[in-house]
Formats: C-alpha cells, sequence, structure tokens
C-alpha cells in the first residue's frame, strides 16, 4: 500500500526528443487515477518512468515515502500490464501468470490456487495450457492483466490493458478490474485512450498533452469545469462544441456569429474576468447536451437565449438523435501539436471545425435542411481566452 | 484454343488422376503434359546430375571397394570378399578407440566451444566503444585455416622451449613443458575451441539479439534479477540457438583432420590418444594401405553420423515448429 508521487518530472530522451515536461502528479494510497491523452502524448513514457523502464532526466519519482529514481523496477514492488502485453513466449499461460510469485518463492500449491483464479476471473481457463503464441490478441492481454493482478503489489501499472478486446468483454474486464483494484486498495495508475474507460473508472483523470499535464481532476470536474481549451475539446463524446464568440461592449451580450446571447449579471458574478474582454474575440464552448430546443431553464432563472442553426444532418442513436446544424460563426476544433515545444494554446491549435452538434431526445420530429432553435442557458456556456486558452473566470 | 484445352485438362489432373486415366483421349494430353513438364524442369538437370557425381559418386565408389579386400600390399586381394572388411574394422580396437576419442574430443570441444561462445556473446551484446572492431577480431579465428591454426598453436604456443603458455606459465614454476607430448588430447580440443568459439559466439548472439527486450523488463518488474531474467527468460530463448549451434558445430569437429595431423600426427598417450575416426581412416589408407577397410570405416562412420544428425535434427525441427508458431 503506497502512494505514487511525481515531482517536476521531465524526460529527455536520447535523441533530444521531451516526451514528459514538469509532470506533476499524485496518487493517494488506494487511488485510481487514469492517465489519458493523444497518441503520442508520453503516457507510456510517464509510467515507464514510475516503473523504473526509462531513466529520469529531471524530477523525482516517490512511491510510499521512498524516493525511487534510482531503484531499481525490481525493488519497487509495482505490478504492470505492458501496452505490447511483453509475455514470456516459452512460458504457458499458468507459467506467465505464476512466474512473479515463483520468483517470489510463494509454495507451489499457493501459486497453483492463485493462477487457477486469476484465470478463471479473466476467462482464460481453457487457456492456461496454451503458450503465448496460440493465443489471440485480446487473450495475449488478458494474460498480460493476470499476471499483475495475481500479485499483491504497492502499485498497479496499466498500459491500456483493454484496448484488445472487444466492446462486451472490455465492458466486463473494466468492472472487473475496478473490484480487483478496489479490494486490493492499491494505487493504481492506468493509461487509455478510451474516455468512457477515463470516466468510469477512474477515481480521477489526468489529462495530458504533448508531455504537459492540462488537468487533473475527478471526472464529473474535468468535464463540467475544464480548464483549457485542450481538456475541454479531449474530455466529451461527442466533442464539445467551440465557436469564435465577440464580447460586446459592456458585455452584456455575446455574439456567436449574428446572434446575440445575452449575458445576465448572474454570469459576471460568477466569472468577474469576463467584463475585461468587452469588444474581445473569445472562444465559446458549448456541450451538445447544453442545447435544449425547448425553454425549460426560462421559467425558473429566464437566462436562456434563442440559438438558432441549419440542421445539416441528423444521426439517430436510439437513445437519442445527434444533430449536425451550422450557423454563421466560426466552428473550431482543437488539433493537437506534435512539438512539445511550441507553446500557446496548451499544445494544440484551434483549426477550423465542422458543423455544430447537439444531442436530442430521441423522438423530437427534426429532418436535415430546416432550421432549428435551441435555446442557450450562459451559464451553461464555457468561456475561453483566444490568445492563452485558458478558461475565463 | 490448344491452351483452352490444356487448362481444361489441368484442371481435371488437378481434381485426380483417376478422371484423366479413364478417359481415353485425355492420356495422349497426359504425354503431352509430362512433357512440358519435363522441359520446365529441364534447367535444373546440370545442377541435378553435378551434385550426383560430386556428392553420391564417391560415396557409391567407396561403398563398392568396402565390400572388396584390397590391400596394396596383398598382390591379388582387389577382389570380392562381402563384409570381410566390415568385420575387420569393427573388431579392431583401434577402430573402436577412435570412436570414443571422437566422441570426447567432438563433445569437450563443442561443449567448451559453447559456452566461451555464449559468454563472448553476452559480453558483446551490449553497446560499448569499438564493439565493432572487437567482434571482428572475435570472429577472426573460425576464418583462419585449421591447418594454419595448428601450426600456429604448435611452433608458438605449445613449444616446450620457445612457446608462449610456458613463458606465460614460468613465473609459477613452470618449466618446459611438453605439452602436446603430455597433455596431448586437451591441446587438440584447445585448438578447436579457439577454432569454433567464435562460430558458436555468432549462433548465441543471433540468439540475444533476437529476443524481446520487453520480456526482459516484464521479467524485471516482476522481481527477477539479473540472474533469474538470464535462467528464466533468455536461457529458454537461447536453447534452440544453442542446439543449432552445439549441432553444426559437432557435424564439423566430428571431422577435424588438420589440427590432428599438424599437432600430434594422433599420437599421444599410449600412441593414439587423438586418433580419431577421420584420421584412423586416413592411416588405414596411406600407412596400411587397406582401402578396402578405410572405404568399410567410412561407410560405418556415415551411417553412425547419419543416424545420430537425423534422430537430433528431427529433435530440432520440432523446436523450430513450435517457435514458427509462436512469432
Ligand atoms: N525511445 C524513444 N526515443 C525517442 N523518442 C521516443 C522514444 N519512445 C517514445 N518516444 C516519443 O515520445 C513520445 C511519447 O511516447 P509514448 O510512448 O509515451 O506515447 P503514448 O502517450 O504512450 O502514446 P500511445 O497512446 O500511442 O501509446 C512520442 O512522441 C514518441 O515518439
Ligand atoms: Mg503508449
Amino acid at each position: 500500500m503506497a502512494t505514487i508521487t511525481l515531482e517536476h518530472v521531465t524526460k529527455v530522451y536520447p535523441n533530444g526528443f521531451e516526451a514528459v515536461h514538469d509532470l506533476n502528479l499524485n496518487v493517494a494510497d488506494g487511488e485510481f487515477m487514469v492517465l489519458v491523452g493523444p497518441s503520442g502524448c508520453g503516457k507510456t513514457t510517464a509510467l515507464r518512468m514510475v516503473a523504473g523502464l526509462e531513466d529520469i532526466t529531471a524530477g523525482s519519482v516517490s512511491i510510499g515515502e521512498r524516493v525511487v529514481n534510482d531503484v531499481s523496477p525490481k525493488d519497487r514492488d509495482i505490478a504492470m500490464v505492458f501496452q505490447n502485453y511483453a509475455l514470456y513466449p516459452h512460458m504457458t499461460v499458468a507459467e506467465n501468470i505464476g512466474f512473479a510469485l515463483k520468483l517470489r518463492k510463494v509454495p507451489k500449491e499457493q501459486i497453483k490456487q492463485k493462477v487457477i483464479e486469476a484465470a478463471e476471473l479473466l476467462g482464460l481457463t481453457q487457456w492456461v495450457d496454451r503458450k503465448p503464441g496460440q493465443l489471440s490478441g485480446g487473450q495475449r492481454q488478458r494474460v498480460a492483466m493476470g499476471r499483475a493482478i495475481v500479485r499483491e503489489p504497492s502499485v498497479f501499472l496499466m498500459d491500456e490493458p483493454l484496448s484488445n478486446l472487444d466492446a462486451k468483454l472490455r465492458v466486463q474486464m473494466r468492472a472487473e478490474i475496478s473490484r480487483i483494484q478496489r479490494r486490493l486498495g492499491v494505487a493504481t495508475l492506468y493509461v487509455t485512450h478510451d474516455q468512457v474507460e477515463a470516466m468510469t473508472m477512474g477515481d480521477r483523470v489526468a489529462v495530458l498533452s504533448a508531455g504537459r499535464l492540462q488537468q487533473c481532476d475527478t471526472p464529473q470536474n474535468l468535464y463540467d469545469h475544464p480548464t483549457n481549451l485542450f481538456v475541454a475539446g479531449f474530455m466529451g463524446s461527442p466533442a464539445m462544441n467551440l465557436f469564435e464568440a465577440v464580447v460586446a461592449e459592456g458585455a452584456t451580450q455575446l455574439f456567436i456569429g449574428s446572434q446575440a446571447i445575452t449575458l445576465p449579471s448572474e454570469l459576471h458574478a460568477v466569472r468577474p474576468t469576463l467584463k475585461s474582454y468587452a469588444g474581445k474575440s473569445i472562444v465559446v464552448g458549448i456541450r451538445p447536451e447544453n442545447l435544449p430546443l425547448t425553454d425549460n431553464a426560462r421559467d425558473s432563472e429566464s437566462t436562456a437565449s434563442p440559438f438558432e442553426g441549419h440542421v445539416e444532418l441528423v444521426e439517430a442513436l436510439g437513445s437519442e438523435l445527434l444533430v449536425h446544424f451550422t450557423t454563421d460563426a466560426h466552428a473550431f476544433e482543437i488539433t493537437e501539436v506534435m512539438d512539445s515545444n511550441a507553446a500557446g494554446l496548451a499544445d494544440g491549435t484551434l483549426t477550423k471545425g465542422d458543423a455544430g452538434v447537439a444531442r436530442v431526445e430521441a423522438h423530437t420530429k427534426i429532418a436535415a435542411g430546416e432550421r432549428i432553435r435551441f435555446w442557450l442557458n450562459p451559464e451553461r456556456l464555457h468561456y475561453f481566452d483566444r490568445a492563452t486558452s485558458e478558461l475565463i473566470v | 484454343m490448344s491452351d483452352l484445352v490444356d487448362s481444361t485438362n489441368q484442371l481435371e489432373v488437378g481434381r485426380g488422376d483417376v478422371v484423366s486415366a479413364t478417359h481415353g483421349p485425355t492420356s495422349k494430353k497426359d504425354g503431352h503434359l509430362r512433357r512440358k513438364a519435363w522441359i520446365r524442369r529441364l534447367p535444373l538437370l546440370p545442377a541435378l546430375i553435378y551434385m550426383v557425381i560430386v556428392t553420391q559418386a564417391p560415396f557409391v565408389v567407396t561403398l563398392w571397394y568396402s565390400f572388396r579386400g584390397w590391400n596394396t600390399e596383398t598382390p591379388g586381394s582387389n577382389k570380392f570378399v562381402g563384409f570381410a572388411s566390415y568385420s575387420a574394422v569393427l573388431s579392431d580396437p583401434a577402430f573402436r578407440s577412435a570412436a570414443v576419442v571422437t566422441i570426447e574430443m567432438t563433445a569437450s570441444a563443442a561443449i567448451i566451444s559453447m559456452l566461451l561462445g555464449s559468454a563472448m556473446a553476452i559480453l558483446i551484446n551490449r553497446t560499448f566503444m569499438g564493439r565493432g572492431v572487437v567482434r571482428t577480431m572475435l570472429i577472426t579465428p573460425f576464418l583462419v585455416m585449421p591447418v594454419a591454426t595448428a601450426l600456429l598453436f604448435g611452433t608458438t604456443i605449445y613449444d616446450p622451449y620457445f612457446g608462449l603458455l610456458n613463458w606465460i606459465l614460468s613465473p609459477f614454476g613452470v618449466n618446459h613443458v611438453n605439452w602436446v607430448g603430455l597433455y596431448s588430447m586437451p591441446s587438440v580440443v584447445a585448438v578447436l575451441v579457439w577454432e569454433w568459439a567464435p562460430f558458436m559466439m555468432l549462433i548465441v548472439l543471433a540468439g540475444l539479439q533476437s529476443e524481446s527486450l520487453e520480456s526482459l523488463e516484464a521479467a524485471r518488474v516482476d522481481g527477477a534479477n539479473a540472474f533469474k531474467t538470464f535462467v528464466w527468460i533468455t536461457l529458454p530463448h537461447l536453447r534452440q540457438y544453442i542446439e543449432l549451434g552445439l549441432l553444426l558445430g559437432s557435424i564439423y569437429i566430428v571431422q577435424a583432420f588438420g589440427e590432428i595431423f599438424i599437432l600430434t600426427d594422433g599420437g599421444g598417450g599410449n600412441g593414439s590418444a587423438t586418433t580419431n575416426l577421420p584420421f584412423y581412416i586416413y592411416n588405414k589408407v596411406f600407412n596400411a594401405f587397406d582401402f578396402s577397410q578405410a572405404a568399410a570405416a567410412g561407410v560405418i562412420v556415415v551411417i553412425a553420423t547419419e543416424i545420430v544428425a537425423t534422430v537430433t535434427l528431427r529433435l530440432l525441427s520440432g523446436l523450430f515448429r513450435a517457435t514458427e508458431v509462436m512469432s
């Protein structure tokens, strides 16, 4: 049982590439921390530094009270699931899973017991005598998982352990991993691409982009209060709509394209700096579910303004409709910048985006080509500085 | 048109010969096909003939002589005697001693050069300055001709008066030891090891470099130290490479001749401590002038080696199949 602490951790690869920049992260004892970010942002690198498989260029990594920068992996008491499985090719599934226990001189009977349990949990029972070469990708991935869970380490490190499983198995394993982690109460650092995994499994989620930590918070906070454009654009599916907007003189109105949204004084009470953007161009973010067709909010608070668009496409998902619409406002999307030295915009750039997307109740009568009117509640909007990409507070 | 018929005919043949055999008209086409097949293979014929002449003809000639009693010292002996030469060879104590010497020499040289070669491979399997140069230098002994190697060892290293070995050991009270005379088998084995360790090194190095770094990392995370990682992860991976090296090395070391001829002339111990089977056969021809017994001994050696090699190869190919599935 231990915590994981990364302080000002930087990794520069021998070829001069800075994969992780000044990363600060603290995983509490028993906490499930999810690390998300686009491909190549340095998630695996960060994990490998915690495991001790990669030198730390600057900063310190601690497990528990101990700084482990110079501690060899075998003495860190970690269990790791590798992104590419890294199974032992000449050992059977059972031997793979039991290897760590064998090294610890656990009695044979006990090893067998634990391997059987793990294999059952992972649905590998019929393959325990096979070698990894005779397994499918998903089966190998589960063996890699099994190798980690038979141990009772002080830290779990998992690098996209479910990426190769089919949807059904993934849901099942997600629950299984969460349960095991809670039962063992082990601090866990879990890397994933998958938003749903990040939102459902993590006690907290750390968003990484181009080697820099963007935000680290509970999934709900991350979703509700993204602190910069990158997080806003990255978390959520479909992604948050981002429009260019101009704050009118006096900051009582906001123009999204040619449409005016009233900014009530209550909003200025919560976001005092917004006033200073009067006359300036900003980026406004709207979650697809915050585009209601009826003015429910109007009855209680009466702050919503109409916002109209032209329906381009309607996607029926069964439970809801995704309405793609265009307005005369510039739409943006976030594209990650790979060069970590290109500062600004939190390592992303605004590029011209497609139409806006709204989530609408499933049985709404609407078709492409029609005009659609939403009711925008300004308190549900996210306001970002265009230059720094930070949230305007 | 004929092309069309041809292709349908081929289809039929593909489905089963029964079809073409039962229909009269198609058998003529069959002949045509056979001729085409021959024309396609004709360019291979010279190579085939060459192969047969070079590899099989000498063997057949040897077989022929092994059933005759031909000794050039005995006039009129060149006639058919059945298995007499074989029984003479098999009951010859010198032949049996030569077989034992061959086994001892081959096994010890192969195993020691494998151990040494593996150690060198492990050392060279990391990056350091001048690695390329060191690797080339380590391989060089393998490229030197056996006779030259043996001459070098005999004159500059083992020599009782001017040899390096005596000079190096002189501070420890070793003086003018006749290494080749007193320790003839170890002297020959040492030369063989010097020649074959680089070969083993190359094979083991190939094995080391094909190992996935990831499973080594996984082992470290699982808590294995360097030694345990080597024993549990690297060694099983190297096993097939080691076996292959031992097999190929042995096949060549069994045939060692030049080293023995130059260094000991088959002598040492009771006078034949380094006479292996090739040297025995050489003696039969060039000292006893008994061509038929030499031929019989040669045939016996070939058959024995064939059996050993087949069994070993079968074991190895089983391994190869297992790894094919794996990768
Ligand atoms: N050994 C290395 N030398 C140089 N650069 C490297 C090395 N390993 C990784 N990188 C670079 O560092 C960056 C981060 O790599 P990393 O493997 O940590 O990404 P990741 O976030 O895990 O991506 P993915 O989600 O695709 O697995 C990448 O841009 C990669 O090209
Ligand atoms: Mg990765």
